[in-house]
Order: structure tokens, then C-alpha cells, then sequence
């Protein structure tokens, strides 16, 4: 009798206790699995300089360059590297960026901006509360911003429209009748970006004396779907366009097939040129779509920027104000060795 | 003291009267139900009202409940990766810091996020978090204290999700962050994957345009505020929290709220509405105000019914209680002006009749009164006989020239009694003792003068009726024609009785002779003159037995009178009856 009761127990507790820890296996991993990834977390933290790159955008793959090596430059100096934007270029976003850059306190920050009274704004607060600031790719010198790395916009406007009057010249197009002007597009991102504008200055320059004529001047908010938007739609309204330059690469980050107005356009005659240089662009230079390309070294403006700052940071080495890189030209010649050396930037 | 003010309302009031009380009557019966029926259905209504407001915001949290967890489900959805080929290779490839291969990952991470946040409305972020707090996320990528993450966190029924308090982000923006493991198979490190959402989502969500002050909050399961529409209450706990929001009434800034809560197993959050009790009972304060309205319109109209109805009725009674007032103040010229054929018309009509039956019986009595005083005197006229005086004073003389001076002493005192008891200083009635005294002494005068001839008895059986009151010269004549008629005509001597006595509450007086007597066809005849059977043209015939007949008729009625009754040669009997019930 007294054995049939212990065996009742067991057979009434056993399941409760078995059940009991399955549940409480099952329910501890789940309330620990967090809590012990941030156990594990502090072990290798250590007090580190901290330098934000926000560029313009992060969906301009221009940047990726820079993006890149600055990354490999932070590692080999022991830097914090923040790269932080908008996904699509906004200015009060982009601001607001950088406004919570100086409420972190970061050492220093290197910013793709335009010069206009907002950004100037806020780069002299970031400034004044010792954040060390300076620009990249598009400069803002009316700021207190430390240095600027990037081309000389000019030179690079000017190398544009070499290549186009080369290009012409090969193709027997006359670019010195003033009775046959040849009508021009310019592309830009937004008018009083500085960098953009002295690049249309040199473009602007260089074929003043002959007979391409500017005519009309797009903004695409620095938006390469609004950009892709737009070229379609002017060459649809202006095919008799003869010449388009691009003061940036905006649009052909997109596959060709969805530019097929200005494929038409391009291989009817018309004549594009264009300054940024990258891999999907190059490939449309290949085609003959577009007939020059001038190329920024974004590359040294990732690595050499971020040097720059750290040891001024650093060292208290105080850069010069402007840091030139270098242009890159895309010709018949090097095509495509520059095909192998930009990769593409899309995931296949 | 109560008392007497009461009286005083009462008289200043005039409660008394049949108009008040009508006031009174009808508007208790027309109120009474009213106030009853209004009491009743505002009670129903408000009941109802109420429980209708009560499932209104019980539905309402549920609502939100409903919406806040299908908006956590979708998050949750997001970060529920697993083995994503893109997040693998970034893992893998940062931490081997390969840059150059990674950046198409990284470039097809900010999109994959930055499309999710565009499909999202509020999801402000989605991020993924090493542990040494690098993130990459649709902004970039920066380092962020992991440790100040840790601190927020707390779990709930989502399975490996945490959720952290409403903190800032990196842009500074108010976001409640929901963050779970993401296990690589590819790489060491295992990271987090977190989600931002604003909450100004939760705003949105609790948006219910259902009153100005009324609102919606949200805290977790420790009462401490997730949302609230003021800002500085958010992460503090709430004061309505004890082990949870039950459902009730709550004074909050000197305002009533209808707290209502639900509490979502899923988010392990409370969602409580505040309805200001004011304004979602506005349609019961509107009620209300229509109720009270109603009431006071019907009861106005039924005060103004109640005093039209009450004045309808009360005005012929009161003019004819005015009539009867002055007519009460003799005033017998009043007459009220009938209409209609209601009882209280009946009642004016038989009042107008009164009046001229009364007018008529007056005149009918001033008549009688006139006729009674003529009566009178003539009685007395009858009495002051200039004979009677002379002869009366003969004898006197007789007795004093006879040396009888005592005797013409008693005769003098007599006759002096007997005039100054006829006249009774004017009064018309005397009491019964002096009638016999008057008798009496009148008696004692004729008997000395007629020699004792006669003999007189006065027996009064019932002495008690010796102090009642009766018109005067009432037994006189009687036995002036009991001694002329009726003893002086015979030759024998005679006797005259005089009864007095009290029967069937009638004062009777029999006045009997025992003289010649009167034969039976002259005492009918005399009889039939008195009960006024035949009239007489001869005012001198009979006058004496038809003067007192008359005066006693006049003042007692018809039972009251004479009555004769003879044996011829024998006796005579004249009653006298007086009856004091009937007459005036």
C-alpha cells in the first residue's frame, strides 16, 4: 500500500518537474540572450577619438570611395569613425545630423555641405563648443570649418569641357560658328553649392569664347532619382539639345535601360560630359553615351581628410585650409583599366 | 416658534381657501406624476447613457490596444531576420574590416532599412548593433553606449523581443526602441537588431478627437508613463497606477476623468483613456438641461392651469361667500348673477331664492311685529277702561268717606300694582309671576267692587314656570270675561280658578268660572272664530279672547292659543296654550 503511494508521487511530481524545466530552459535563453550580448560587450571598449564623415547623402555612391578609406585610415590610427547622413540628401535632416554630432561631443567632424547660411550656422556652433570641423567634396568657406579636402572644382569644370571641345574637335563639329551655336544643358545638384558652381564656372570659362551656349540649368536637389526624372523628361521636351554636361554623376547611377531618352539622345549625336567617375558611369563612357568623364579622387578624401583631422587632433597639426586631390580622366585610352580598378558598387 | 411662522405663511397665504386648496390639489396631481415620470426616465436614460459611454471608452482602449499591437506585430516582423545573406556578409565582413568588399553591403543595408522606414509610418530607425556598440543603421553608421541601452530594457509576451523606455535617439528624436538577438551562422559575434519607432506614433494611435481635455496615456506594467500628452510625465510613474488603472472616476487637475484602461499582454503595456467626464457627458448634461427645461415649462404651465382651473372654480364660490357676507351684514339687497347650470350655479340660484324668502319672512315679520304692537295696545287699551278707572276710583272714595282707610289703602296699592304691571315699563313680555300678581290685584279690585260676589283661587301646579316669560295681558281679559260673562250674569255666588301648569313642553293656564256658562253652539262658534275657521266682521266681537288668541299665535305659532270650552249653566273653560317652541 505505502509503495503505491510514493509511486503515485513520483508519477504526479515527475511530470510537473519535467515540464517545469522545459519551460524554464526554454524561457532562459530568451531572457538572457540579450543581457548576455551586453555582458560580452564591455569587455573591449576603450576611450577612443571619435571623427564623424557626414557626407551629402548616403545613397550617392560617389561617396563610397571616400566612405572606404576612411574606414581602413580609422583602423590603422585607432579612430572612431561615424559616417552619418540622411539616406537621401536633406538639408534640415543632414543639419539635424550634425547638430546631434555636437550634442555627442565628437572630436571632430568632416562634412559634405553647401555654403549657405544654415550650414555656416551650425558648423560654427560645432566650432565654438571646440568640435573640430572641416569639409569634403563640397566646401562652406564662409565657415569657421578648419580645412577643405577635395579637387579644384574650377580645374575640373574646365577639364570637362576640354574633353568636350577634344571630343568635338575629333568629330568635326564646329565649335567656332557663331551662326551655328551649339545648345547646352548643365545639370547641377543645387545652385550655391560651392563646388558645383565653380565647377560651371570653369566650364563656363572654357567655352566662352566658342559657340556651345548654355541655355538651360537643372537642379536635382542633389537626388539621383529626381536627376533620372528630370534628364528623361528634358530630353523628351528638348531633343534638339546638342550638349549636356553634368556637373555631377547623379544619373548614371541607375542601369542605362532606365535612361532610354538619353541613351536615344546620346547615340543620335547628342554630346554628354560629365565630372564624377565610377564604375556604372564608365560604363556608359564605354557605350559612347557619354563622351568625356572627369573623376574626383574620393578615395584621398576619405583617407587624407580623416589623417588630416587626426592629427590636428592628435598633434595639434594645423592643416592647410585647402586640400587638393586629384582629377581623374577617363579616355578611350585608360577606360579600361579604370573599369578595373573602380568596382561596382551594387550587390549582384 | 416654527409653528407659528408656519400659521403666518399659512394666513399670509390664505390656505384656507377653497381656492388655495384647489391650487394646492391640482398641482399636486398634475406635478406629483410629472416629477416622478421625469425622475424616472432621466435615471433610465442616464443609466443608460452611462454604460454607453463606459463600452464607448472600453472600446476605444481596445482600440488603440488592437492598432498599438498590430503596429509592434509589423516592427516585429522586421526584425524577425533570420540567416539574411546581406546582414551575414556585413557581420563577416566587418569584423574582418574588409572595407572594400563590405560597402556594397553596407550600401544595400541602408537601402533595405531606409525602404522599410519609408513603408513604415514613425518607424523612425532600424539599426543593427554590434556589442561594442557599433550600429549601422538607415543614418549610417556611429558607436552608441550600449550601456545606457541595457539600462532601458524590460521584456514582455513578444518572444526574444525587448523593449526600452521612450529615450532620445541619435538624432535626438523621443523613440521607444524594440531590439532582439540575430544569430549569424557565419560569423563569431552575434549582434542586435533594433527598431526606433517615434513616439509620436503613439500619439497618433491615441488620436481620438473624443473631447478637448480628454486624452489617452500609455505606461508599462510598473505604472511608469511610456506616452503621455505632456511630455514631463513621460518615464515617471503614474499616480493613478496601483497595481494597475481599474476603471473609475478620477479628480485630475481639478477635473473629473472617466479613467478607463486595457492592458495588452503583447506589449505588456496599459492603454488608459482619460475622457473628461465633462465632456463625455455633455449629452447627459444636455439631457439634463432639457429635462430640467420640460420640468419647469410643465410645471409652469401647470401652476398657470392650476390657478385658471382653481379660479374658474373658486370664483362663484367666492362671490357667492361674498354675497352670504353681506348678506350676513344685512345687506338683503345682494343678488348673484347666475350662469350656467353647474352646482354651484344651483347653489347661487337657491341663494337668491334664500335671499328673497328672507326679504319676504322680514317683511312678513315687521309686519306681525307691527300688528302684535297694535295688538298690545289695544289690550291695554282695553284694560285703561275710563269706566273701570271711575268706578275703581268711586270706591275709593266710598271706603275713605266710609272711614274704611285701610281698605281704600289696599284698594289704592292694588290698582296702583295693576296699571304699573300693565304697562311693565313698556316691555312685551313679562315673567309669568308678575302676570298672576297682575291678575291677582285685578282680581282683589273687581271682587271689592262687586260686592265678593265671587270667589277666586290661583293654583299654579308647576312652579318652575312661575319665572318663565310670556307676552303680557294674557290672562286679564281672560278672567275679565270670566266675571262679566260669566259670574256677574248669574244669581248664585261664584268661583273663578285660575290652573297654571307645564305639559308637553307647553305652558297651559285654564281660566275657569263656574257662572252661566256659554251654550255649545256659541262656544263652537267662538272656538271656530279662534282657529280662524270663520271671520268675523265685527272687530268687537269676541275682542278679548281674540286679541290674546292672535298675539300668542303671532309670537308662538299655530299650536299656541285659546280654546273654550262650556257647560251651560255650569261652568266655563278657557285654556290658554303657549307653546314655546313655535314662534319667532
Amino acid at each position: 500500500m505505502r509503495k503505491n503511494n510514493y509511486l503515485a508521487i513520483i508519477f504526479f511530481i515527475l511530470p510537473i518537474f519535467l515540464i517545469s524545466a522545459a519551460v524554464f530552459s526554454q524561457e532562459l535563453p530568451r531572457e538572457n540572450a540579450v543581457q548576455e550580448l551586453f555582458q560580452n560587450s564591455q569587455e573591449d571598449s576603450e576611450e577612443k577619438m571619435t571623427i564623424a564623415y557626414v557626407p551629402r547623402s548616403l545613397d550617392n555612391p560617389i561617396f563610397l570611395d571616400a566612405f572606404q578609406h576612411s574606414q581602413e585610415k580609422a583602423v590603422e590610427l585607432n579612430v572612431n569613425l561615424e559616417w552619418v547622413s540622411p539616406f537621401v540628401y536633406n538639408e534640415k535632416r543632414q543639419i539635424e545630423i550634425i547638430e546631434s554630432l555636437i550634442e555627442r561631443e565628437v572630436d571632430g567632424m568632416v562634412l559634405s555641405v553647401n555654403n549657405t547660411e544654415n550650414y555656416i550656422e551650425v558648423i560654427n556652433k560645432a566650432a565654438a563648443g571646440g568640435i573640430a570641423v572641416a569639409t569634403f567634396d563640397a566646401d562652406a568657406p564662409d565657415s569657421n570649418r578648419l580645412f577643405h579636402i577635395g579637387i579644384d572644382n574650377y580645374k575640373a569644370g574646365q577639364a570637362a569641357a576640354e574633353g568636350l571641345l577634344d571630343y568635338l574637335e575629333k568629330n568635326e563639329i564646329d565649335y567656332n560658328n557663331p551662326e551655328q551655336k551649339l545648345k547646352t544643358m548643365v545639370m547641377t545638384g543645387v545652385k550655391g553649392a560651392v563646388n558645383l558652381d565653380l565647377r560651371i564656372d570653369g566650364f563656363r570659362d572654357k567655352i566662352e569664347d566658342t559657340n556651345i551656349t548654355i541655355i538651360d540649368l537643372i537642379e536635382n536637389q542633389d537626388s539621383v532619382n529626381l536627376s533620372v526624372e528630370l534628364l528623361e523628361k528634358y530630353l523628351q521636351d528638348n531633343s534638339e539639345i546638342d550638349v549636356i554636361f553634368f556637373v555631377g554623376g547623379w544619373p548614371f547611377y541607375v542601369p542605362a535601360a532606365a535612361l532610354p531618352n538619353f541613351q536615344n539622345w546620346a547615340e543620335s549625336g547628342g554630346a554628354a560630359v560629365g565630372i564624377d567617375l565610377f564604375y556604372d558611369a564608365l560604363l556608359l563612357q564605354q557605350r559612347g553615351l557619354i563622351k568625356h568623364l572627369v573623376g574626383q579622387d574620393m578615395a584621398a578624401m576619405g583617407s587624407k581628410g580623416l589623417e588630416s583631422m587626426y592629427n590636428y587632433l592628435k598633434y595639434g597639426t594645423v592643416p592647410e585650409e585647402f586640400i587638393e586631390t586629384s582629377l581623374e580622366i577617363a579616355e578611350e585610352e585608360n577606360i579600361e583599366e579604370l573599369l578595373t580598378k573602380h568596382q561596382p558598387w551594387r550587390v549582384k | 416658534m416654527f409653528n407659528k411662522l408656519f400659521k403666518n405663511i399659512a394666513n399670509g397665504i390664505e390656505i384656507h381657501t377653497i381656492r388655495t386648496k384647489l391650487i394646492i390639489s391640482f398641482l399636486l396631481i398634475g406635478l406629483l406624476p410629472m416629477l416622478i415620470f421625469s425622475f424616472l426616465s432621466y435615471n433610465i436614460y442616464s443609466g443608460a447613457l452611462n454604460d454607453r459611454i463606459s463600452a464607448y471608452s472600453q472600446e476605444m482602449v481596445k482600440r488603440v490596444e488592437r492598432d498599438l499591437e498590430d503596429y509592434i506585430l509589423d516592427i516585429e516582423r522586421y526584425l524577425n531576420r533570420e540567416q539574411d545573406f546581406y546582414i551575414n556578409q556585413f557581420i563577416k565582413l566587418t569584423q574582418a574590416d574588409d572595407f572594400s568588399n563590405n560597402r556594397k553591403y553596407i550600401f544595400r543595408i541602408w537601402e533595405d532599412f531606409e525602404n522599410l522606414k519609408q513603408m513604415k509610418p514613425g518607424l523612425e530607425d532600424i539599426a543593427i548593433t554590434f556589442q561594442d556598440g557599433r550600429r549601422i543603421s538607415s543614418y549610417g553608421l556611429y558607436n552608441i553606449d550600449i550601456e545606457n541601452i541595457k539600462n532601458m530594457l524590460y521584456t514582455n509576451d513578444l518572444e526574444n523581443i525587448y523593449f526600452t523606455h521612450p529615450h532620445k535617439n541619435y538624432l535626438q528624436k523621443e523613440v521607444i526602441t524594440l531590439l532582439k538577438t540575430y544569430y549569424t551562422d557565419i560569423a563569431e559575434e552575434d549582434v542586435l537588431i533594433s527598431a526606433d519607432i517615434d513616439v509620436d506614433v503613439l500619439a497618433n494611435l491615441t488620436d481620438f478627437q473624443f473631447g478637448e481635455k480628454s486624452y489617452f496615456f500609455i505606461a508599462d506594467k510598473n505604472g511608469r508613463i511610456i506616452f503621455h500628452p505632456e511630455e514631463d510625465k513621460i518615464g515617471k510613474r503614474s499616480f493613478f497606477y496601483s497595481n494597475g488603472f481599474k476603471n473609475r472616476e478620477v479628480n485630475y487637475n481639478d477635473e473629473e476623468y472617466l479613467l478607463t484602461s486595457t492592458f495588452s499582454e503583447l506589449t505588456g503595456w496599459h492603454i488608459i483613456s482619460m475622457a473628461s467626464a465633462r465632456e463625455v457627458k455633455a449629452e447627459l448634461n444636455y439631457l439634463t438641461e432639457i429635462t430640467i427645461f420640460l420640468t419647469v415649462l410643465i410645471l409652469v404651465i401647470i401652476i398657470l392651469l392650476a390657478f385658471y382651473l382653481s379660479n374658474s372654480l373658486s370664483e362663484p364660490i367666492r362671490k357667492l361667500q361674498e354675497m352670504s357676507h353681506k348678506a350676513s351684514e344685512n345687506d338683503l339687497s345682494v343678488k348673484i348673477d347666475v350662469s350656467g347650470k353647474d352646482e354651484i350655479a344651483q347653489l347661487g340660484m337657491s341663494f337668491n331664492k334664500m335671499i328673497r324668502r328672507i326679504n319676504k319672512l322680514l317683511e312678513q315679520n315687521v309686519r306681525e311685529q307691527k300688528l302684535l304692537r297694535k295688538l298690545e295696545m289695544e289690550s291695554l287699551d282695553n284694560q285703561i277702561k275710563p269706566h273701570f278707572i271711575y268706578n275703581t276710583l268711586d270706591l275709593i272714595i266710598g271706603l275713605l268717606e266710609n272711614n274704611k282707610i285701610e281698605e281704600a289703602s289696599h284698594m289704592v296699592e292694588a290698582l296702583g300694582k295693576f296699571f304699573r304691571l300693565s304697562l311693565s315699563h313698556g316691555k312685551e313680555m313679562v315673567l309669568i309671576r308678575n302676570e298672576i300678581k297682575h291678575v291677582k290685584n285685578y282680581l282683589f279690585i273687581q271682587q271689592y267692587r262687586h260686592g265678593k260676589e265671587y270667589e277666586y283661587i290661583v293654583d299654579i301646579e308647576d312652579l318652575e314656570i312661575m319665572d318663565k316669560h310670556i307676552p303680557k295681558l294674557i290672562l286679564q281679559p281672560i278672567v275679565e270675561n270670566a266675571i262679566y260673562h260669566g259670574i256677574l250674569p248669574g244669581e248664585k255666588k261664584g268661583l273663578i280658578i285660575i290652573k297654571g301648569y307645564y305639559k308637553d313642553k307647553s305652558i297651559y293656564f285654564e281660566v275657569i268660572d263656574t257662572g252661566v256658562g256659554i251654550k255649545a253652539d256659541k262656544v263652537r262658534e267662538i272656538n271656530d272664530v279662534l282657529s280662524g275657521k270663520i271671520e268675523t266682521d265685527d272687530q268687537k266681537k269676541y275682542f278679548g279672547l281674540r286679541n290674546v288668541d292672535r298675539r300668542l299665535k303671532l309670537m308662538y305659532g299655530g299650536a299656541s292659543g285659546l280654546t273654550v270650552e262650556s257647560e251651560f249653566e255650569e261652568k266655563t273653560i278657557v285654556t290658554i296654550r303657549i307653546d314655546r317652541r313655535g314662534g319667532n
